[in-house]
């Protein structure tokens, strides 16, 4: 029983760190309808930048962390403004490509500048440092990012459910035309979209880092980030979260009492499956959109 | 009568043409250069042992500014193959066939020269100093290929030895990446346990995609070992190791020698690496060696990038190549493939930095005429990234 109660604890933990990335995708998604594959690589140069700033001026983390946010919100708001904006006639396929090229580019300079080995990020919290409760453990770190995480989804729902911006962002999502036409700046809502998205991922990046930090390392939090959205639904920042906390607790269950080896390939099984059963996911209400 | 003068001339002059050419231009050597050639991870999960290839290329910058080897300078071409089978085919491929390339040397990864060994044995090029103790090198054994490095069969067999015999372990797991280099290393452990009349108590899978270890360390925390042998990358060691930290599960760890550069492991793991006893192909960093001095003046401070680090990886670089630059030495002037085979099957006990090297006469049944390295010793990382010596060299 012991076990089966840390396997759940761990899959909570591995599963919030997707959660941040599955937030970040959602907020563009509920604005676009794109999934934004660069997401990762905005958290990579975020968690990067700061990382300079502390290894080159020696700043400590509690300055870099507004640095790195700032740096990732201007970045966020800078490609969007320079690089999605200017698509010609874009459609939600193009719109994906170019994200996914965003994200090449992005990957690329962080390699040419920062060189491919493994650092180490300095951060007021060892990765490896743990909390019992009984014979149940859990890491600082991951039990420090739990909580980020319901922090961060329940300042996103308040942001959307109760604020202005909010309701714009809802707006230019369902009808782009008729928002601009209610005087709504879609291109500024979206703008913003972007770097608000950006310093969530960001904040996932920070998170990472001090556990693992080389330019592959977004990778794997944006895949199973998408998972999450995916079977959480993309347009619900509870069902992303609450997917990731799912897609972790399955993944543990199913590495600790199945098979370890196919583990990790247990989140794309996933996504089919949901794809073809509730393909709005299992959190997201379905809506029609009126044509 | 006079056309088959003319023709029989034009045979003859033909003949005389392709055996002239053949005698005189062996591919990859020019009368003032040598095209050696290498791949190794710069990027992706592997880079930490991108160092190799670039402490290679400091080497041969090294010969070259003495001279290089009689008379002609050595021309070296590196690429970048992220531990990408694919691109590690595609990469020799088009160097082969485009510059042409007379010798290969190292190679990071078993998975990364399975992919080219084929098309290398196929084509009669040599191959010395593969960066990996994979036995599919010498099973069988291939006339052209050379490995140096010492077999992981054989340092998985040395660390449950120690393991067992001098540390009274008897509960064994061991953790192995899921591929031929963790596979060596896991067959290596089995076969030693077995004959101290153990087994291992689990064997935990890797894959290179996984992140989260948690998994891992609970299964094996519920078996109870004593001892964990970890054969998977730089990455995942730290990661399981990491996690065991924080599950609170503290077994001695032992790993294969591509984790035992320890200040490396030490910065990455923030120190968790202490206590790590590893096995090693090559003399520590600071040893009081002659030659490691030598290198590490003439090669490492003269030619080394500014961020570059002077640690096992990087003199490895040095060391996998050293009965290659020997052997084309003694070649002289007449530098042929099959000059440099019969020069290196002629090695016996070549000592350099790592263990001593000695090659035989090919035999494809006996995989010793090819293995050159059998020699590992075993350390212990300290709290300040330095190794302590456990044992001398030893033949396993």
């Amino acid at each position: 029983m012991i076990d089966f109660i840390q396997t759940i604890v761990s899959g909570i933990a591995a599963g919030s760190s997707y959660a941040l990335m599955g937030l970040a995708m959602v907020l563009i998604y509920k604005t676009s309808e794109v999934p934004n594959f660069a997401q990762g690589e905005l958290a990579l140069a975020a968690s990067f930048f700061a990382y300079m700033i502390m290894e080159s001026f020696g700043l400590s983390f509690f300055l870099a962390l507004p640095c790195a946010l700032s740096f990732a919100f201007l970045l966020g708001c800078f490609l969007e403004f320079l690089v999605l904006r200017r698509a010609k006639t874009p459609n939600i396929l193009s719109m994906i490509v170019i994200t996914i090229g965003l994200e090449m580019i992005l990957l690329g300079l962080v390699s040419w500048k920062f060189g491919a080995d493994q650092k180490t990020m300095p951060f007021p919290i060892s990765p490896y440092d743990s909390m019992a409760i009984g014979n149940i453990f859990i890491s600082t770190l991951e039990l420090v990012t739990v909580f980020v995480v319901l922090a961060i989804m329940a300042a996103l729902y308040l942001l959307l459910r109760f604020s202005k911006m909010g309701l714009a962002m809802k707006a230019t999502q369902q009808n782009t035309m008729a928002a601009r036409l209610m005087g709504i700046r879609a291109n500024r809502v979206l703008n913003l979209t972007w770097g608000l998205s950006s310093v969530v991922g960001a904040i996932a990046g920070l998170l990472i880092a001090p556990t693992l930090m080389h330019p592959y390392m977004m990778w794997d939090p944006l895949l199973k980030g998408f998972a999450a959205a995916v079977m959480g639904g993309m347009t619900s920042l509870p069902g992303a979260v609450s997917g990731a906390f799912l897609l972790g607790i399955i993944e543990n269950i199913f590495g600790t009492y199945i098979s370890i080896e196919f583990k990790a390939v247990v989140a794309f099984a996933i996504i089919v499956i949901i794809l073809c059963i509730k393909p709005s996911g299992l959190f997201a209400r379905h809506y029609v959109k009126k044509v | 009568m006079k056309s088959k003068s003319v023709l029989g001339c034009l045979v003859l002059s033909v003949c005389l043409m392709f055996g002239f050419n053949t005698a005189l231009a062996e591919e990859g050597i020019t009368d003032t250069e040598i095209h050696i050639g290498q791949w190794g991870p710069q990027t992706g999960p592997a880079a930490a042992w991108g160092s190799v290839a670039r402490g290679t290329g400091a080497y041969f910058q090294m010969i070259n500014a003495k001279g290089g080897i009689n008379g002609r300078k050595i021309v070296y071409h590196m690429f970048d193959d992220a531990y990408n089978p694919a691109k590690t085919k595609a990469g020799v491929k088009e160097l082969q066939e485009g510059t042409g390339i007379f010798a290969w040397a190292c190679g990071v990864g078993t998975s990364p020269g399975l992919a080219v060994i084929d098309y290398l044995t196929e084509r009669e090029i040599p191959w010395i100093g593969p960066a990996a103790g994979s036995l599919h090198w010498i099973t069988p054994p291939r006339k052209h290929l050379f490995p140096v490095y010492p077999l992981y069969y054989n340092e998985a067999k040395a660390l449950i030895r120690y393991a067992v015999k001098e540390m009274g372990k008897t509960k064994i797991a061991i953790v192995y990446q899921n591929d031929e280099y963790g596979k060596n290393g896991l067959r290596g452990a089995r076969e030693e346990l077995v004959t101290h009349g153990l087994n291992t108590v689990v064997e935990m899978p890797v894959e290179l995609k996984d992140t989260d270890m948690k998994s891992h360390v609970m299964q094996l925390r519920k078996s109870g070992a004593d001892m964990v042998l970890l054969w998977t990358s730089v990455s995942h060691a730290v990661r399981i190791v990491g996690t065991s930290r924080a599950m609170q599960f503290t077994p001695q760890f032992m790993s294969t020698s591509t984790c035992s550069d320890f200040p490396l492991m030490m910065h990455i793991s923030k120190g968790l690496w202490e206590g790590v006893i590893c096995a090693t192909f090559g003399e520590l960093p600071d040893a009081d060696d002659p030659l490691m001095k030598m290198y590490k003046k003439e090669a490492f401070d003269a030619f080394a990038a500014k961020d570059e680090r002077w640690g096992l990886f990087y003199y490895a670089g040095i060391l996998f190549v050293e009965p290659m630059v020997e052997a084309m030495k003694r070649c002289g002037k007449d530098l042929t493939r099959d000059r440099l085979v019969a020069e290196l099957e002629k090695l016996r006990d070549f000592k350099g930095i790592g263990p001593k090297i000695s090659f035989k006469p090919f035999d494809p049944n006996d995989p010793s005429s090819r293995q050159g390295g059998s020699q590992t010793f075993l350390i212990q990382c300290l709290k300040d990234g330095k190794a302590k010596k456990l044992t001398d060299w030893m033949d396993i």
